[in-house]
C-alpha cells in the first residue's frame, strides 16, 4: 500500500509531483466510493457466509458445546474418528447416496419426458405446462405434510387407489424399507416441473433448419432424438444435472417434516444429521465436522463438475 | 376437424391427461378436502367425490372459519409477508449496490473480491446452519425478527446477477449523467436501477420466494411463536391437537395463495432468474 503524496520506489519515497497526487488522490476517493456501494453486501457476507464457514473448519476439532461455549477445547481429530463409528452418521451417508442415485434419474427423466412431450405445437399446452408446474409453486413444507396425509397407510387417498384395482395397501412412509423410496417419489414428483421448463427452453433454442436438414437425410425420429436432440440439449442437461445434484445432496426438509429421519433412521440424511447433533443436541463441534466433511464433498463435486463443462465448451 | 387424428396423436393425448393428473391430483384434494366436514373426507375417500368440495355450499368455508378463530393465521402469514418484502427489498439495494461496483467502479482489490464471490457460489448453505446460529446466538439476536432477516439479504448469486446486468449498461450514459452533475449514488439509483428493471424483479421475486418458503432457519433462530412465519407454523398447527384433516388442508391451500400470485404475476423473472440466458450461469 502506498501512502499518500508519496511513491514508494524499493523502499524509498519520494515526494509525488502534483498531477501525481491528485491521480493518487482520485483513485483513493474511488476506492472510499466503490468500498461504501460494497459494504452491506462484504459486511453481511462475511458475517453469515465466510466467518460462519472458517469458524466451522476450526469448531469441527473441538469439544464445543452450543451452551458453554468458553470450555471447548482443541481435540484434535477426535471427532471424524468418532464419526466414522457412528452408525447414525454412516447410516445417513447412505441414505443420502441413495436419495441421490435415485432421484436424479427419476426427476431429470420425467422434466425431460414432459418437455419432449410438450415440445409441439398444440392448443392445450399451456394448460398441461401448468398442471405439470403446479407442485413447484407449493412450498417443500407444505407438500411434505400434504403427502403426508395422501400417503396415510390406513387412510390415506394413495392406497384407497391402490386397492381400489387390487395391489394391497403398502406401508409407504412407515417402512423403513420404503420411506427413502417415497421421498424420492416425491421429490422427484415437486421438482420436475421447473426442470420441465428449463428442458422446454433449450429444446425451443435447437434451429428448426437442423431438423429440416436431418429429414432430407432422411433419418428416423429415434435417430432423430439421439444424434440431433440430445446432442444439442447437453449445455442444458449439465445445467439441470448440476442443480438437481446439488439440490439432492442438501435433502433435509422432506424428511424433518415427513419421517423426522424415521422409521429406524431409514431416512435420516446428512443434513438432517448436522441439524440434530448441532442443534437438537447442540454438539456444535461434532456437527462441524459433519459440515466440514460433507461440505468438502459437495463443494469437490461442484468444482469437478464446473472443470468438466469448460472443458466441453472449448 | 380438419386434421385428421392418428392413434399416435391419441396416445399423445391420452400419456398428456394421465399425467397432469398424477401432477395435479394433490392439489386437488388438498383444496377439496378443505372444503368439506371431516366425516366427509373419510367417507369419500374411495371414490371420486374425494376430489370434490362438499355437496352443500354451506360447508365450504367452515373449516377456515374454524383455523382462523383456532390459530392466529393472518399474523403468521403476515410475518411471512414482512419478512418476504424485507428480503426482497434489501436484496434489491444490497446486491444491486456491490453488482454495480464490480461492474462499473475501479477499486483496489476488485480482482481477489470478485474471486471470491465466485468462490462463495460452491459454499453449501446448509452445512454451515450450525455456525450461522451460533453467530447470531453470540450476538444476541436469537429470537429476533432481524435474525430471520439479515442472513437472508446478501447473496453471491444474486450480485453475479446484478453485475452482468450492470455490465451491459453503456458508459456513455453514466459519462453523461456524470456531466449532468450526477454522483455515484444518484447514478445508481436514477440510472442503473431503473434501466435494469428485468433483474430487480428477478432478485425481488425469487428472495421474496425464497425467504417464504424457508423452514429451517427461522425454525431455529425463533422460539417464541408470535414470530413464526407461516411455513414454521404450518408445522406446528400440524401438530398441535386435536388435528383436523381439514383444518391442515385449509391451512396449506391459504398459505399456498401468495405464491400462486407470485408465480402468475412474476413467472417470467423466475425462469429468467434461474434457468434463462442472461444471467449467464454455467
Amino acid at each position: 500500500m502506498s501512502k499518500i503524496g508519496w511513491k514508494e520506489n524499493r523502499g524509498v519515497y519520494t515526494f509525488l509531483r502534483p498531477e501525481e497526487r491528485t491521480k493518487n488522490k482520485t483513485r483513493w476517493k474511488e476506492n472510499v466510493v466503490a468500498y461504501t456501494f460494497l459494504g452491506p453486501a462484504l459486511l453481511l457476507l462475511s458475517m453469515f457466509l465466510v466467518i460462519p464457514s472458517i469458524m466451522s473448519v476450526y469448531y469441527s476439532f473441538t469439544d464445543y458445546y452450543l451452551l458453554t461455549p468458553d470450555m471447548r477445547k482443541f481435540v484434535g481429530l477426535d471427532n471424524f474418528i468418532n464419526l466414522f463409528q457412528d452408525p447414525i452418521f454412516l447410516k445417513s451417508l447412505v441414505n443420502t447416496l441413495e436419495f441421490v442415485v435415485w432421484v436424479i434419474p427419476l426427476q431429470i427423466g420425467a422434466a425431460l419426458g414432459l418437455a419432449l412431450l410438450l415440445n409441439k405445437q398444440r392448443k392445450a399446452n399451456t394448460f398441461f405446462k401448468v398442471a405439470y408446474f403446479s407442485p413447484v409453486v407449493m412450498s417443500l413444507v407444505v407438500i411434505s405434510v400434504l403427502w403426508l396425509y395422501l400417503l396415510n397407510p390406513n387412510e390415506g387417498i394413495i392406497n384407497n387407489v391402490l386397492t381400489y384395482f387390487g395391489i394391497s395397501a403398502q406401508p409407504f412412509l412407515t417402512s423403513p424399507k420404503q420411506a427413502i423410496f417415497t421421498i424420492v417419489v416425491v421429490s422427484a414428483w415437486q421438482g420436475a416441473g421447473f426442470q420441465m421448463l428449463i428442458f422446454l427452453a433449450g429444446l425451443q433454442n435447437i434451429p428448426g433448419d437442423v431438423y429440416e436438414a436431418a429429414q432430407l437425410d432422411g433419418i428416423n425420429k429415434w435417430q432423430r432424438f439421439m444424434y440431433i436432440t440430445l446432442p444439442l440439449l447437453k449445455p442444458t442437461s449439465i445445467f439441470i444435472f448440476i442443480t438437481t445434484l446439488i439440490g439432492a445432496f442438501k435433502l433435509l426438509v422432506q424428511p424433518m417434516v415427513m419421517t423426522q429421519g424415521g422409521p429406524v433412521n431409514s431416512t435420516m440424511t446428512v443434513v438432517y444429521y448436522i441439524y440434530q447433533t448441532g442443534f437438537t443436541d447442540r454438539m456444535v463441534g461434532y456437527a462441524s465436522s459433519i459440515a466440514l466433511l460433507f461440505g468438502t464433498i459437495i463443494g469437490l463435486v461442484t468444482i469437478t463438475q464446473r472443470k468438466l463443462v469448460k472443458e466441453d465448451e472449448d | 376437424m380438419r386434421r385428421k387424428f392418428g392413434p399416435l396423436t391419441i396416445l399423445e393425448y391420452i400419456c398428456l391427461v394421465l399425467l397432469a393428473v398424477l401432477f395435479i391430483f394433490p392439489l386437488f384434494w388438498m383444496v377439496a378436502s378443505s372444503m368439506k366436514p371431516e366425516a366427509e373426507i373419510y367417507n369419500d375417500m374411495s371414490n371420486i367425490k374425494a376430489f370434490l368440495p362438499s355437496f352443500h355450499p354451506s360447508d365450504w368455508f367452515v373449516s377456515y372459519k374454524q383455523v382462523l378463530l383456532r390459530f392466529h393465521l393472518l399474523g403468521y402469514i403476515g410475518n411471512s409477508l414482512f419478512y418476504g418484502l424485507c428480503v426482497a427489498v434489501g436484496s434489491i439495494i444490497i446486491n444491486g449496490m456491490a453488482g454495480y461496483a464490480f461492474a462499473k467502479l475501479n477499486f483496489s482489490g476488485k480482482k481477489v473480491l470478485f474471486g471470491l464471490l465466485l468462490a462463495i457460489l460452491i459454499v453449501p448453505f446448509e452445512t454451515i446452519l450450525i455456525s450461522q446460529f451460533t453467530i447470531i446466538h453470540s450476538i444476541g439476536l436469537v429470537d429476533t425478527r432481524l435474525a430471520v432477516i439479515l442472513p437472508a439479504l446478501a447473496g453471491a448469486f444474486n450480485i453475479y446477477l446484478f453485475r452482468n446486468f450492470f455490465m451491459a449498461i453503456p458508459k456513455e450514459i453514466i459519462e453523461s449523467a456524470k456531466l449532468d452533475g450526477a454522483n455515484t449514488w444518484q447514478v445508481f439509483w436514477r440510472i442503473m436501477l431503473p434501466m435494469s428493471k428485468p433483474a430487480v424483479a428477478t432478485v425481488g421475486t425469487l428472495a421474496f420466494i425464497g425467504s417464504w418458503n424457508d423452514y429451517i432457519w427461522p425454525l431455529m433462530v425463533l422460539t417464541d411463536k408470535s414470530k413464526f412465519p407461516i411455513q414454521v407454523a404450518i408445522t406446528a398447527i400440524n401438530s398441535t391437537d386435536p388435528v383436523y384433516t381439514n383444518q391442515v388442508m385449509a391451512v396449506l391451500t391459504i398459505s399456498t395463495v401468495p405464491l400462486i400470485i407470485i408465480y402468475i404475476v412474476a413467472q417470467r423473472y423466475i425462469l429468467e432468474g434461474i434457468g434463462g440466458s442472461g444471467t449467464g450461469i454455467k
